[in-house]
């Protein structure tokens, strides 16, 4: 039966090849869309790692240059008038707790450490934190132990990673105590030694559209001469909280620190424009390929209707010959369905290159495979739609009629 | 002969309504992408006042130190923009600005946040802002540090609810603001001009910015006429290339260069190192290959439908050729059919993209924006579905007319 209708096709194989290519490049458009949504979605239901409910994020801007620019350190009244700003929001009733970080979740910076080690590509985010950030973000740790005053005056600088790098430095065995590798040319001096003191879940500090990846919080102390004080400062609030709390705390800080800039957002607004950025250009995509296949469906259907009506000696010669209504109708889906299944291998083998050239970035495989097998179901039903009313059409052709239209 | 093949072109249009509907659907629906992509394209980075000397004004939006290991990309300083790009030659008018930051102020409990730049006197000369009351600050309120400022017409509406604000004044992250200017708003997305209020550079809080050769700020320069922006660009080189660095062991090269936010664009995407030219021509290759695969599926559909339209006309056809039509006239014929259902796609497009321009307008998603259909897009526009027309139109002419007259008066099914 497939025989036959390949054969039906290669001999309309002229008409049929720009349809062919019709369905190949609704497919491509699909699968990129159904995609890239999966690649959110299947982001999306991954644990976040920290708690963004009842939280701001205070901008704390002190104007000065930054200390390796200058080779210089920190000058100390910086650090005093930090350490105050922090006691000061602590103070308020409101606050269960403070942890100052450089880069907050679902900002803007990101900081990137990547080292070949004889091979191996190791690659992890970094970022400074606090004593207090732990329980500011309500951050789970999995093993050991946030920073805490125990770190102090170690010759090391203690880290904690995420279960994901834990997993590739240790592998498989106990990461507490472990050093992240470096090179091996890097001496001590340039690049102090990272020990593991804990493991937290994740930490997706991109948020709930963010691949995973490696991740590691690095102590950062107040009294830390070498760093500018840190920018951002998480506040956890009670529960119940209003935002009217915001003008009292900003008056506050603007009090204890003149010279700086304070810019307080609550993580859900910063949460909300992430969303917005992630989903904007994607909702977009979805709608413009809404309408391209669309656009498709409505031209296919012209397409095959119009053929069916020419094709109206052929099928009226196999009534006559006693094809039932039935026949009709599936050799009119049949044929179809064979271009499509052409065009889908052919897209399908257009599409294999991505990850045959090791282009497909973040996206997983398994992500990969759905969106594949999503949308060529998605565009064999378009196209079964499609056939659907040609087919009616070809079933009314009376025998009498097709043979009398010559 | 053009209004009969027109008048035949109308009939057939109305003869098969479904087939019409579908192709005047496509056309104007790729339409309607390809102009809102254009128009915030225009949007972002067209010649709109403020930016009046549009082909004259450059600005350092970027400053870069490398060293062997290390790169630490960011806005420029005050220092490397007031020590090394201010008086060069070729430029006339040089201004030093910082990009916009968030004020926030609490007016009667609720907060407010502003977008503040601080600039000098100069910037108020190369860019002409459409003021609606009083107007700029100028050099001796910037070299006395007046607490004074310009805001735009929707912080007026949200600080004085909309009613004159001259000599009032306002609070942004504890600094009391008297407004001497309002001006229009313009747009978000303009990196040069827009703020929702401008006030002097001196009013920082602290000084510590002048020592800074990385920073948030940008040097906006307006060309002499005639002036090439690579020979102010050399010179600027030469310039850092003598720049006293503060940490030469880890960072040794200084770069910056004046260019227009378009090619700043370029340069972040395909990553040219700071003192190379801009490669302005892939980007402009990107968006043209982007542009053109998107065309491609609308393409095929309209070619697809266009042949089945032809099929059922093939009896027509014989019959012209029958009478002696060559293919040539009836070549001409098609396109023209083609062209017409074309423009009639353009105009369904344009109207739809006016919507649809509007409701993004009123949605607030791109805050400020002016976005409209203006003439460079409608041309351009107008220009596509031309070309589609002719595109769509030749292949199924050109087959129909090399058929056998006798096998088209039959009704060739292939």
């Amino acid at each position: 039966m497939i025989r036959h209708y390949l054969k039906l096709t290669w001999n309309r194989r002229r008409s049929n090849l720009l349809i062919a290519v019709e369905i190949l490049l609704s497919f491509v458009v699909t699968f990129i869309v159904v995609t890239l949504a999966a690649h959110g979605a299947d982001n999306y239901r991954r644990p976040l790692g920290f708690e963004w409910r009842d939280a701001w994020n205070v901008i704390a801007y002190a104007q000065l240059g930054h200390p390796g620019e200058h080779g210089e350190e920190m000058p100390p009244e910086v650090l005093e008038t930090a350490r105050h700003v922090f006691a000061a929001i602590r103070e308020f009733p409101e606050v269960e707790s403070v942890g100052g970080t450089t880069c907050p979740p679902y900002g803007f910076s990101e900081w990137t450490s990547s080292s070949d080690i004889d091979g191996w590509h190791l690659r992890y985010g970094v970022n400074l934190a606090t004593d207090g950030l732990a329980s500011a973000l309500g951050l789970q740790l999995t093993r050991g132990r946030w920073f805490d005053a125990r770190d102090d005056g170690a010759a090391w600088v203690p880290v904690v990673v995420n279960e994901r790098l834990a997993a590739e430095v240790a592998r498989g065995g106990d990461p507490i105590g472990m050093s992240i590798p470096r090179k091996k040319e890097q001496d001590a001096t340039e690049e102090p030694e990272l020990r593991i003191v804990g493991v937290v879940g994740d930490f997706r500090q991109n948020g709930e559209f963010a691949t995973p990846q490696n991740y590691l919080f690095r102590r950062h102390r107040l009294d830390d001469a070498t760093r500018r004080p840190p920018e951002n400062l998480i506040v956890r609030l009670r529960p119940g909280t209003t935002a009217a709390f915001e003008e009292e705390l900003v008056k506050r800080l603007q009090a204890v620190a003149p010279d700086w800039s304070f810019e307080v957002t609550p993580l859900e607004q910063m949460r909300e424009t992430r969303f917005r950025m992630v989903l904007g250009p994607l909702i977009g995509a979805a709608v413009i390929a809404g309408f391209l296949l669309l656009m498709v469906a409505m031209g296919l259907t012209g397409v095959l209707w119009q053929t069916v009506t020419q094709r109206t000696r052929e099928i009226g010669l196999r009534r006559a010959k006693g094809a039932t209504s039935g026949d009709i109708r599936k050799q009119v889906v049949g044929e179809l369905l064979v271009l499509t299944l052409i065009a889908v291998a052919a897209g399908t083998a257009l599409a294999l290159q991505f990850p045959l050239l090791e282009l497909t970035g973040p996206i997983s495989g398994r992500v990969f495979a759905v969106g594949l097998l999503a949308s060529a179901a998605c565009i064999c039903a378009l196209t079964m739609a499609c056939a659907w009313y040609p087919s009616l059409i070809a079933t009314r052709v009376t025998p009498a009629e097709a043979l009398h239209y010559e | 002969m053009l209004l009969h093949y027109l008048k035949t072109a109308w009939k057939v249009f109305l003869r098969r309504k479904f087939f019409t509907l579908i192709s005047l659907f496509g056309i104007s629906f790729t339409l309607v992408v390809l102009t809102v992509a254009v128009a915030l394209l225009d949007h972002n980075f067209g010649p709109h006042p403020p930016e009046v000397h549009h082909d004259r004004t450059r600005a350092v939006l970027r400053a870069t130190m490398l060293g062997e290991h290390n790169t630490s990309n960011s806005g420029a300083g005050y220092k490397l923009l007031d020590r090394y790009a201010r008086n060069l030659p070729g430029v006339e008018i040089f201004s030093i600005a910082s990009q916009p930051a968030a004020a926030q102020s609490f007016l009667g409990g609720q907060k407010i946040t502003l977008q503040v730049r601080r600039t000098d006197a100069e910037f108020w000369r190369i860019l002409a802002f459409d003021f609606l009351e009083g107007g700029p600050f100028d050099a001796r309120d910037v070299a006395e540090a007046r607490f004074v400022a310009v805001i735009n017409r929707a912080t007026r509406d949200r600080l004085f609810a909309g009613r004159p604000a001259l000599g009032l004044t306002f609070e942004a992250d504890g600094q009391r603001f008297r407004v001497v200017g309002v001006v229009g708003d313009v747009p978000t997305m303009r990196r040069m001009s827009s703020a929702d209020a401008w006030v002097p550079l001196t009013t920082a809080k602290t000084d510590a910015y002048k020592n800074d050769l990385l920073g948030p700020f940008m040097g906006i320069a307006l060309l002499e006429r005639g002036a090439s922006a690579r020979q102010v660009n050399a010179e600027l080189s030469a310039r850092l290339k003598r720049a006293e660095l503060p940490d030469p062991k880890n960072y040794d090269r200084l770069i910056a260069r004046f260019e227009t936010p378009l090619e700043n664009l370029a340069r972040s995407l395909f990553g040219a190192r700071g003192e190379e030219e801009p490669h302005l021509e892939r980007l402009w290759a990107a968006i043209a290959i982007a542009g053109l695969l998107f065309m491609l599926l609308p393409t095929v559909n309209l070619v697809n439908l266009n042949v089945s339209r032809m099929m059922e006309r093939a009896s027509e056809i014989g019959v012209r050729k029958a009478f002696g039509a060559s293919s040539r006239t009836l070549v001409g014929q098609f396109v023209v059919e083609n062209v017409a259902l074309s423009l009639i796609g353009a105009v369904a497009g344009f109207v739809l993209t006016e919507a649809v321009l509007r409701a993004v307008t009123a949605s607030g998603i791109l805050p400020y924006a002016r976005l409209g259909i203006n003439f460079r897009v409608f041309f351009s526009g107008v220009a596509i579905a031309v070309f589609f027309g002719v595109l769509s139109g030749v292949y199924p002419a050109w087959r129909m007319s090399r058929m056998n007259p006798v096998q088209a008066l039959k009704g060739a099914s292939r």
